[in-house]
């Protein structure tokens, strides 16, 4: 019972067999429309546009050749696109990390019988519905360096919190945390509530106490949510882009450059339209791995509950 | 009832919800691109021309707009107006895919993705040439608006790089007149800071805002010594680091070191530059005359800010200053309605389109007639215009990647990150690409 009430909140049927629908029942004709709509929309344009990432295309006219292998190679000579490896890992890792934990947090605190819980889930998550560039621009203001202004004027500290290179990525990973927390809180509510009350019930007969209760009952069933949880994190980490484009630009110089903010700047600054696809496939195949190793390691887990 | 997944599904039917679907689709792609043909009164209209342009252009674009709807109300314009990060996004990607709006943004001479030569190149601006306007074109400004003898680019006129002060401020530290050499520009940096005003506000964190003080200075320090030296460049003769570049990086970081800039400029934005120096927080910020409006509009007094020539040398007859072609337009070669866009193009080539639109940036008109003004705070950078003025450098340069690897090194520079020769060597690196 206990693996099924951790398994019900992810659809499960692409684990049955393929023979089912060999016979092209009618529920094939029910998703044919869709599986075209998508392959016209979806799968052709990417397939379309990954053959630009072998060639040396500027984005304007339908001047170009090929160069085969060149993109890729000049990816990994390139400072500025490893070193944004380097900071797109970091942040992925900081945002996972920490979003999750608050995000659990939350969760657990609204999740106990408060007068003002409902009113306190919205106000976690409203930042969620903001669109990231407008949260970008207000936390500008409130990474203000100006001793007397925005968040230096609440701590009355007096740091560079966007201007400093060192400081800047975490910086951007505090706006993040910020905006997110609030949907991670939700989906862990969301586990949360369907957790039985009857299994704490009886683990209290039994004598646990409150960590135990956490450690045993609510953090195995929380599985599910937790890899859901990790997952989007870990994409949206990934390929984060709007809230370094609108705060910092990649800058103080190149300290917060993401791949996602270096291949815009290939394309759309630089006119390389070649080698900005080249970058974008190997974001598309490195997010895709991870994503699956990510999934399979904690699906494993769910099912050894 | 019959179960619903037993159900089967005759092919007819099939074949009639498939075509229902795609009859749903055509006529919705046929509402999507049916061009308007009639107004609300019925009448025959009106060519509807679509412009892009950056948010500098508004107030002269809906100034000029009227006025045309008056000339010829036949001709509609619809604009769009954003940031300049973000037209180029979006109108090189229509340019790229073939449908970019029938005028467009376009900046003079190269060196960036939107620029002239990049566009032209590909075949997808108009040839303007036959234009009455572009025969009077100065000689000094024809590589920003031609690419082998042809014209390809609108622009009203020129606006040039200084310091944009506060009056009062300056009166308050006790300052009488604007300086005309570095040592007199040290020397009024440190009466403000000693009267307790921030000499200089930068808002580095804005990127193009970190270009504007190598700009300001570089006009003394390689091109009073070299005017032919972007030719040298180009020819591969000189390069960043063997030239005065790096003299003008050293007065820039001097200007931190003696802590004449505001703190943390890495983390001060534009318009936090702005604030300041309209406020009188600040004494004067370096930047182009082009953002002059910017600074009244958030000043309580207006008339207290004017503009000075940063003297980049030490004998003021050495002093050469930036002036470089405004930001323009163009019109898309492959537009449906391009000779409606080209007469557009020639009304704003008209003289008195010209006055109008450098009036409302505060810019030194293409060509000038009696009913050209000038607006008073530019008038002390008039006696240079003539020999002492070099277009904006990277006007010049080869490619779209030297400009921002300029902003990223000075960023750096400012944050201690990084030194003069590393900054002149990546600047060199990006040149060579």
């Amino acid at each position: 019972m206990t693996a099924n009430i951790a398994r019900g909140s992810l659809p499960s049927t692409a684990r049955k067999p393929w023979g089912r629908f060999s016979s092209l029942s009618p529920s094939w004709f029910f998703a044919l429309p869709a599986l075209l709509v998508y392959a016209a929309v979806v799968l052709y344009p990417s397939l379309a546009g990954m053959v630009y990432a072998f060639t040396d295309w500027s984005g304007l006219g339908e001047d170009k050749s090929f160069v085969g292998l060149a993109n890729l190679t000049a990816m990994f000579h390139d400072e500025q696109a490893m070193g944004s490896i380097g900071n797109t890992l970091l942040l992925t890792v900081t945002i996972v990390a920490v979003q999750n934990g608050v995000g659990l947090l939350l969760a657990l605190g609204v999740h106990v019988k408060l007068r003002s819980r409902a009113v306190l889930r919205v106000v976690f998550f409203a930042p969620v519905v903001v669109s990231p560039v407008m949260v970008a621009f207000l936390w500008k203001y409130i990474y203000n360096p100006d001793p007397s202004a925005g968040l230096n004027g609440v701590l009355g500290t007096h740091i560079d919190w966007l201007g400093d290179p060192s400081l800047a990525l975490w910086s951007i990973a505090g706006t993040v945390v910020w905006q997110y927390a609030g949907y991670s809180m939700v989906i862990f509510l969301a586990g949360l509530e369907g957790i039985p009350p009857e299994l704490h019930e009886a683990a209290m007969i039994d004598g646990a106490g409150t960590w135990q209760r956490f450690r045993y009952v609510t953090w195995p069933l929380l599985a599910p949510s937790l890899t859901i949880n990790l997952m989007l994190s870990t994409i949206g980490g990934l390929k984060l882009f709007d809230q370094v484009f609108a705060a910092t630009n990649g800058g103080p110089g190149y300290a917060t450059e993401t791949l996602s903010t270096v291949l815009y700047k290939q394309a759309f600054v630089f006119g390389k339209f070649g080698y900005s696809t080249a970058i974008a496939l190997v974001l598309a195949l490195f997010v895709a791995a991870v994503s699956m190793i990510q999934l399979y390691y904690l699906r494993n887990r769910e099912v050894a509950q | 009832m019959t179960d619903l997944r037993e159900a089967r599904m005759s092919r007819a039917q099939f074949f009639r919800m498939m075509g229902g679907l795609a009859a749903a689709a055509a006529a919705t792609a046929a509402c999507s691109t049916k061009p308007q043909t009639t107004t609300a009164q019925g009448q025959p209209a009106a060519t509807e021309l679509k412009f892009v342009g950056v948010a500098d252009q508004k107030a002269p674009m809906d100034e000029l707009i009227a006025a045309y709807k008056q000339a010829k109300p036949g001709v509609s314009l619809t604009t769009t107006f954003a940031p300049p990060d973000q037209v180029q996004t979006s109108v090189r990607t229509q340019l790229g895919a073939g449908n970019a709006p029938d005028l467009h943004v376009v900046y003079p001479g190269n060196g960036s993705a939107m620029s002239m030569s990049q566009i032209a190149k590909a075949g997808l601006l108009a040839d303007l040439s036959d234009q009455a306007w572009t025969q009077t074109i100065p000689s000094g400004f024809k590589p920003a608006f031609q690419q082998e003898g042809k014209t390809y680019l609108y622009s009203a006129g020129s606006s040039v790089i200084g310091a944009v002060y506060n009056t009062k401020a300056f009166q308050k530290a006790g300052i009488d007149a604007p300086p005309t050499t570095w040592t007199e520009f040290l020397a009024v940096c440190d009466k403000l800071k000693k009267a307790g005003i921030t000499p200089i506000a930068l808002g580095a964190q804005t990127p193009w805002v970190t270009q504007l003080i190598t700009y300001a200075l570089v006009p003394s320090t390689v091109y009073a010594k070299d005017p032919t030296f972007d030719d040298k460049q180009l020819a591969g003769q000189t390069s960043f680091a063997q030239s005065g570049w790096r003299q003008a990086m050293e007065m820039y970081l001097e200007l931190q070191k003696r802590g004449f800039f505001n703190d943390n400029p890495n983390g001060t934005t534009f318009e936090q530059q702005i604030s300041m120096v309209a406020t009188g927080k600040a004494g004067m910020a370096i930047q182009v005359s082009a953002v002059l409006p910017d600074f009244r509009k958030a000043a309580t007094s207006p008339a207290d800010l004017s503009m000075f020539p940063v003297p980049g040398a030490d004998s003021a007859d050495q002093v050469w200053i930036p002036a470089g072609v405004v930001v323009g337009l163009g019109a898309s070669a492959k537009g449906k309605n391009l000779a409606e866009a080209k007469a557009f193009i020639d009304f704003l080539g008209k003289q008195e389109s010209i006055n109008r639109w450098a009036k409302a940036i505060s810019a030194i008109p293409l060509t000038q007639d009696s009913g050209s003004t000038i607006d008073p705070a530019v008038q002390s950078f008039l006696p240079f215009t003539k020999d002492r003025a070099v277009p904006f450098m990277d006007q010049r340069w080869p490619n779209a990647e030297v400009q921002p690897v300029h902003f990223a090194v000075i960023q750096e520079l400012l944050a201690g990150k990084s030194k003069i020769d590393d900054a002149l060597k990546k600047m060199d690196e990006a040149y060579a690409k």
